[in-house]
């Protein structure tokens, strides 16, 4: 969970959001110890996906295999939001950050299943179920 | 950036694009630009105002300059390069209106207007850092694809063939001993294939790579041109035969060329049926750098352009 970070709970669309959900709170020390780190709400946008997003450190570690990949400069946002294309990645590119992150996390992905990631999110959670099927 | 002012200036600012008879069939007309050479901010926003509010706002939602660029560079030569093509009447590149076919490949939404027949045409584009390019023919699909010849692949080359390729193009590779020549020839199997899957127009997933197979075959006659390339469904014996079932050349034409030096550029396009004539008729290809409303330049037939693959007429 969120809380082994250390860090406060960190969501890039939902910021404004949270900050007030937090006041209520006051009477709790360890705001950590609200859970909602599966939740991940697109702006605008109503659904929930209840603990199926992929933890931060992996969507974390996608992002940094795409910055290499990309040769992106340091100061450039990379998120789970972040669309492939938009970032720059040409299909050649889409498929070398595919084959980097079935070296880094020990997965195979069909080229199907390639095809269909179009944002560093959808490649986390791609690989978490995968990796969730390598230990099934 | 002041878009009132330049919508006012707008059609005076701007010369008209020169009209150009549309390709005939069997032949492409490809078009590229090269971004590092388009410098000036205000031509830049003169491109923008040719952009609908959706790619205006898809465009603005880019991070980086460069990326932003090459974004609105890509839209804006894609309107202008179709905008060319006017038979009987003026078509404003500001008013052509795109959508996705049901498997995502973009094609033109003709208007229904009176004295206003949809042009035959079809295109399709490629970008890399440094070059984007539209193709475009008539009557049949086209898919294009452009590299950089020196681009650097970061996986090892035999694990990204044995990942993606056919049995037949990873043994090719992996003979190959100099690094140098086995990336280039890397970067030109790739182009092709995606040329292939981008003019079938069903997306990676209906065909993957590793189901057909791209072969470069020195036609017994033609030995002063360069050989033609064919496509096959992939199988471990390659059968020359030209009865051959899973040869699909019948229905699909490649060409690969390097471009200006720097780029190797792949075309396909579907076999006009309608066209009689042997089966090895060459692709007439006109090539042209452009930079729109400024400059455009016919390269076929210069140094500029080589022909690498395929069958080809300039």
């Amino acid at each position: 969970m969120a809380s082994t970070t250390g860090a406060s709970l960190k969501f890039t669309s939902l910021s404004s959001s949270f900050k007030q959900t937090q006041v209520p709170l006051r009477g709790v020390s360890n705001v950590n110890s609200v859970s909602f780190p599966s939740l991940r709400m697109r702006p605008g946008s109503l659904r929930f996906r209840v603990s199926c997003a992929a933890k931060p450190e992996t969507v974390n570690k996608v992002c940094e295999i795409v910055r290499k990949q990309l040769a992106l400069p340091d100061d450039s946002s990379v998120t789970g939001e972040s669309k492939f294309s938009t970032l720059g990645a040409d299909s050649l590119d889409t498929v070398e950050i595919v084959m980097g992150l079935e070296e880094e996390f020990g997965i195979s992905v069909e080229e199907e299943s390639a095809q269909s990631i179009s944002t560093v999110q959808d490649a986390a959670d791609l690989i978490e179920k995968l990796m969730d099927k390598n230990c099934a | 950036m002041n878009i009132r002012c330049f919508q006012r200036n707008f059609s005076a600012a701007l010369p008209p694009l020169v009209p150009l008879q549309l390709p005939s069939p069997m032949e492409t007309h490809l078009w590229y630009i090269l971004p590092d050479e388009v410098k000036s901010v205000a031509l830049l926003n003169q491109y923008s105002e040719l952009l609908s509010p959706c790619e205006r706002e898809n465009v603005n939602r880019i991070c980086g300059d460069q990326l932003k660029k090459r974004a609105l560079l890509a839209r804006a030569l894609v309107r202008t390069t179709i905008a060319r093509y006017q038979m009987n009447c003026e078509i404003n590149p500001r008013s052509l209106k795109f959508r996705k076919n049901i498997y995502g490949k973009p094609e033109v939404e003709w208007q229904n207007e009176d004295n206003f027949s949809p042009l035959p045409l079809h295109f399709n584009i490629s970008h890399t850092t440094s070059m984007i390019a539209c193709g475009v023919t008539v009557n049949v699909p086209i898919g294009i694809d452009v590299e950089e010849k020196q681009r650097r692949i970061k996986n090892n080359i035999t694990a990204f063939a044995q990942r993606y390729f056919s049995p037949y193009e990873v043994k090719l590779l992996t003979a190959i001993s100099d690094p140098e020549v086995q990336c280039q020839e890397f970067i030109k199997l790739w182009t092709l294939k995606e040329a292939y899957v981008k003019a079938l127009g069903k997306g990676f997933s209906a065909v993957p790579f590793k189901t057909f197979t791209i072969q470069f075959r020195a036609p017994a006659i033609r030995n002063l041109h360069p050989p033609g390339i064919s496509v096959s469904e992939a199988s471990e014996e390659i059968v020359e035969s030209s009865n051959d079932p899973t040869n699909l050349t019948n229905n699909w034409q490649l060409a690969l060329l390097e471009v200006a030096g720097s780029h190797y550029a792949a075309i396909c396009m579907e076999r006009d049926k309608t066209v009689g004539g042997e089966a090895n008729m060459p692709m007439k290809l006109t090539v042209r750098k452009t930079i729109p409303f400024v400059e455009d330049v016919c390269i076929s037939g210069t140094d500029a352009v080589l022909a690498l693959g395929g069958i080809i007429e300039q």
